[in-house]
């Protein structure tokens, strides 16, 4: 428990800041929770679904999902990939976390390896390990991009999966095609072995790109790819829990794969994703919440920091940046920053000290009026 | 998967049937899925809370919900069970399939064990065995009450909980006072020896319950209970996944196990109920969906039944009812039932209890009222008059 907690350990440190000195006079940074508005169409959508007031429209459905939206996502995914995906290879779940936790069920025995890139989105652990997994980190570059040789080196027979994230929380980085090109092969290597490794790609962030970085599809590099995504951040709707499993039409025996996740849906309480919301969705695969103002955000809090001094690669895409700590003691620093109106997260959150995170899903005024903060911050430092 | 697959093998084997037959010649109780409509208030309320889109109405809140919402479900938790609930003591779940989860995942150690009446609903195997627990079947009795006996020589130094169900699925029973008085002076009786067990009370039929039988104040007769509930039945919304986990005022540290509660519906990946019909259920606390609608099927199902000879438990509640099978391996018996007159039910042992089988009566009325000529006949060809 005690390494989950710095997000909101920092979250509550925050909300007794906001009452000392008056929420205007704090600047937030912690959480990963947008202020963004769903699109305006989505928003008209809902109303017109709940108005035409369907019979039976709130009932059960089959425990993948509506048939009919997990056809419209497939073809989302037929156009994307030129692979041919039908509504069998898509399960509607609750969220990504929902997904991800459906997956690692289907596929884990007790003891079971799964690797992860660090740093790392610190719920995984958890996900892994709710299934009997063990979760095998694995560091990154310096520039936080995959590090092929250390990934291979860390395989061995108890490996069943490797988990990816891009674009990446909490860096931003977005893996490049000959990265995963990279990883492909030393999984298809360990494939011609007699071993079957899945791809695990966890894809929640990936209509937040930015200066039109292309983004690689997964699917037309690594046959035993399974993808689980949300709309919490393209569409906005964290709070509704609502994303899919799609299982590559490559994955030899697929079905027995997609029959498993349907059963882990059922049995680990989600039952199915919420009814209304899977209906919405369907219609707004090709939609996105505005990537401008999140690109803007981004080019500000990236100047800011860069301005004041810190070391820190610039982020590709989601809402977040991973700066250096000046001082090797990332908790002592995030500190530091508190008693400079700014709140952040330690990089031990993340199984990566040394660094902290910064979540730009706020107000561009809220970064704006950090500026000052981190320049005194940043100078401070200099010294 | 053999035990729990039989309700959607049911289901499956009925979609072939009515393929063969026609929809309206196929006879199929096996899934618990109403066919009734949400309270039309609430399906007003919704569009309502749509058409005025308050900002940020889809982001994240807080892990157990609203507090405005959790406030209002307080206040009617009060009303109803006379205990001083607060916001605090009610965390909104996806329904009470993940309420369940996350309870046993925050209160289970690896090998704890969980004791759970027989017969019963199969998922609780699952979520029990997720979350590293041991579930415990205890045998009720023959009127499906509970059997404190049995539970008391099933208590050891690993239970760390019971977890009941009433009214129940399977049988449509609602437990008594005086079964749950005397439940909860075993569970006394053993804390006295040092022994603390949790009373977990799924009550997602608690508002469907006939002749004004009573529902026992089950947080007045034990202490440490936690009660999972959901909007499933009682405002017909299961696609829709809300309820909520109501703890009671009794337990001591209710911050510690909040914590816990969040802790586990992030690790679980359920990390908040759906934020729409959170904002919705609170204000339909005190409704429901037409119970004598229910009340009125369970009587010509249960009269017809009776009347042509087959052995049933009379339902107080849910929508289920759970008669003996007149031959003695029930599997036998539910083939002929579907090969000779296309009626689908579940075998008893889908609940843990051979030679029995549950009929699942939130049909509509036509298909009540259709297929009673089709159990009549049955009996008159399986039933031996003794």
């Amino acid at each position: 428990m005690k390494d989950s907690s710095w997000i909101r350990a920092m979250f509550e440190e925050g909300e007794k800041m906001k009452k000392l000195y008056g929420e205007e006079n704090i600047f937030d940074f912690t959480l990963g929770n947008p202020i963004a508005e769903p699109p305006i169409a989505l928003k008209k959508e809902l109303v017109r679904i709940v108005t035409a007031d369907t019979k039976g429209m709130h009932r059960y459905m089959p425990n993948s999902g509506y048939e009919e939206v997990r056809e419209e996502i497939a073809k989302f995914h037929r156009q994307q990939s030129s692979l041919p995906f039908t509504h069998d290879h898509i399960i509607m779940t609750v969220g990504s976390a929902g997904g991800m936790n459906v997956v690692l069920k289907s596929i884990l025995d007790p003891k079971d390896e799964v690797i992860v890139p660090c740093p790392f989105f610190v719920e995984f652990k958890f996900y892994i390990e709710n299934h009997g997994g063990v979760m095998k980190l694995v560091d990154t570059t310096s520039d936080f991009h995959l590090d092929i040789g250390k990934i291979e080196r860390a395989i061995t027979k108890r490996t069943k999966a490797i988990i990816i994230n891009s674009p990446h929380n909490p860096t931003g980085v977005v893996y490049h095609e000959n990265e995963l090109k990279g990883l492909a092969s030393i999984l298809n290597k360990k494939k011609k072995a007699g071993q079957r490794i899945f791809i695990l790609s966890d894809e929640a962030y990936r209509k937040i790109i930015y200066n039109g970085i292309a983004f690689p599809n997964i699917f037309t590099l690594y046959d035993d790819t399974i993808v689980v995504t949300s709309h919490s951040k393209d569409l906005a709707l964290p709070g509704e829990r609502i994303g899919y499993i799609a299982i590559s039409p490559l994955i030899k025996n697929g079905h027995h794969l997609i029959n498993a996740t349907i059963f882990a849906n059922r049995i680990l309480g989600f039952i199915n994703a919420p009814a209304l919301m899977q209906r919405l969705v369907g219609k707004f695969q090709q939609n996105s919440v505005d990537i401008m103002e999140y690109q803007k955000k981004r080019d500000t809090i990236y100047n800011i920091l860069v301005e004041s001094g810190f070391e820190v690669t610039k982020p590709m895409g989601a809402f977040y940046i991973f700066p250096q700590s000046p001082i090797k003691d990332d908790v002592k620093f995030v500190r530091f920053l508190q008693k400079h109106h700014i709140l952040a997260v330690p990089g031990i959150g993340f199984g990566k000290s040394g660094y902290f995170r910064l979540a730009y899903c706020v107000d561009l005024q809220r970064i704006e009026g950090a500026r000052q903060y981190f320049n005194e911050v940043g100078a401070h430092y200099r010294k | 998967m053999e035990e729990t697959g039989w309700i959607r093998r049911m289901f499956e084997e009925g979609m072939a049937l009515k393929k063969t037959y026609g929809e309206e010649h196929v006879y199929d109780f096996s899934l618990g899925n109403p066919d009734v409509e949400p309270p039309e208030q609430l399906q007003k309320e919704l569009i309502e809370t749509l058409t005025r889109s308050p900002r940020g109405m889809h982001r994240y809140m807080q892990n157990n919900g609203y507090e405005d919402v959790r406030e209002q479900i307080a206040t009617y938790m009060k009303e109803q069970y006379g205990l001083p609930f607060t916001a605090q003591h009610i965390y909104m779940s996806a329904g009470c399939a993940g309420g369940l989860n996350i309870v046993l995942k925050s209160i289970l150690n690896k090998g704890d064990e969980v004791i759970v009446p027989n017969p019963y609903f199969m998922e609780f195997k699952y979520y029990i065995e997720s979350h590293g627990g041991i579930i415990k079947p205890v045998d009720t009795l023959d009127t499906f009450q509970l059997n404190i006996d049995a539970v008391d020589k099933a208590i050891n130094k690993k239970t760390k909980a019971i977890l009941i169900n009433s009214p129940n699925n399977p049988t449509g029973v609602v437990y008594t006072r005086e079964t749950l008085k005397g439940l909860a002076n075993l569970l006394y009786k053993k804390r006295k020896e040092g022994h603390t067990l949790y009373l977990i009370s799924d009550d997602a039929y608690r508002k469907l319950i006939y002749d004004n039988v009573e529902l026992p104040n089950i947080f007045r007769i034990y202490d440490l209970v936690i009660s999972v509930t959901s909007h499933s039945k009682d405002l017909a919304l299961p696609g829709e996944r809300i309820g909520y986990i109501a703890i009671s005022p009794h337990i001591d540290n209710v911050d510690a196990l909040v914590s816990a509660l969040m802790f586990s519906s992030r690790a679980l990946g359920f990390v908040n109920a759906p934020a729409l019909f959170q904002r919705v259920v609170g204000r339909f606390q005190r409704n429901s969906v037409d119970i004598l609608d229910y009340q009125k099927k369970r009587d010509i199902l249960y009269n017809a039944l009776t009347a042509a000879g087959f052995h049933c438990v009379k339902p107080m509640g849910a929508f289920y009812m759970f008669p003996q099978s007149p031959l003695k391996d029930e599997l036998e018996f539910i083939h002929i039932l579907q090969k000779e007159e296309r009626i689908l039910v579940v075998p008893g042992r889908g609940f843990g209890k051979k030679g029995y089988f549950r009929i699942a009566y939130c049909v509509p009325l036509e298909k009540i009222m259709g297929v009673l000529g089709g159990f009549k006949r049955i009996a008159q060809r399986y039933i031996t008059k003794g």
